[in-house]
């Protein structure tokens, strides 16, 4: 199945965005990012912490929902979703 | 009119078409690129989920303020120090509620819409810090 990863701001410039990738089934959401973000030792950095738990200050997105950064290890991802990993917003 | 976009807009027309049948006070926000020693800012959106929001901010400050009318314009793209970055144009009966609406509106703004800006210097460029850190206390 395929899944869509979006990153932004300054994790996009580290890891790149519109990732698209196949996952297999049951994969939780944290694992997938943890598995793309390793491709590059400074995105890692940037989002997740010492323990492989994501920065408090990070903000995870299903389908256009939010998800509690202690859910992800459990909320799977599914065929055709879009997963949005972003820091704190910065608007207005 | 909510949009997020790369334009500029006319805010003077803007302000013509807020003017409603009872309204009383029209409150214009417009916060712009500011000089602090940078050549420009560039500034990058969720644009599906920050669209969805700002219209969601707009109904929700629409009830609590009894606006009459709304418009949020946030741009996107490299904007020079003095561009636009924002104009929130709100209409009401009166000026109470026309101020709280467009307070209101920019407060919910920067909790949580998708938006981020990124400052360009001579030296290269820096990210702007969210004033809420999702869960940390701001730290500037």
């Amino acid at each position: 199945m395929t899944v869509k990863i979006r990153f932004f701001a300054q994790f996009r410039e580290l890891l790149g965005t519109d990732i698209m990738t196949d996952v297999a089934a049951g994969t939780m959401f944290t694992s997938l990012i943890t598995s793309v973000a390793k491709k590059n030792p400074e995105g890692y950095a940037a989002i997740f912490d010492e323990n492989g738990a994501f920065h408090e200050f990070v903000i995870l997105m299903k389908n256009g929902k939010r998800i509690d950064n202690a859910d992800a290890a459990r909320t799977a991802v599914m065929d055709g979703d879009e997963i949005a990993v972003f820091p704190p917003v910065a608007g207005g | 009119m909510i949009a997020i976009q790369t334009d500029d807009v006319d805010i003077g027309a803007l302000i013509a078409s807020a003017k409603k049948q009872g309204t009383g006070a029209i409150v214009v926000f417009d916060g712009v690129v500011r000089d602090d020693e940078i050549t420009e800012m560039e500034l990058e959106a969720y644009e599906d989920i920050a669209l969805q929001e700002l219209e969601k901010i707009a109904r929700d400050a629409t009830n609590l303020f009894r606006l009459l009318h709304v418009d949020i314009i946030h741009r996107i793209g490299r904007l020079l120090v003095g561009e636009n970055i924002l104009i929130i144009i709100v209409s009401a009966g009166h000026r109470t509620e026309a101020y709280a609406g467009s307070r209101y509106i920019i407060e919910e703004i920067k909790k949580g819409v998708p938006i981020w800006k990124k400052e360009l210097t001579k030296e290269g460029g820096r990210w702007v810090p969210g004033e809420h850190r999702h869960g940390q206390p701001k730290t500037e």
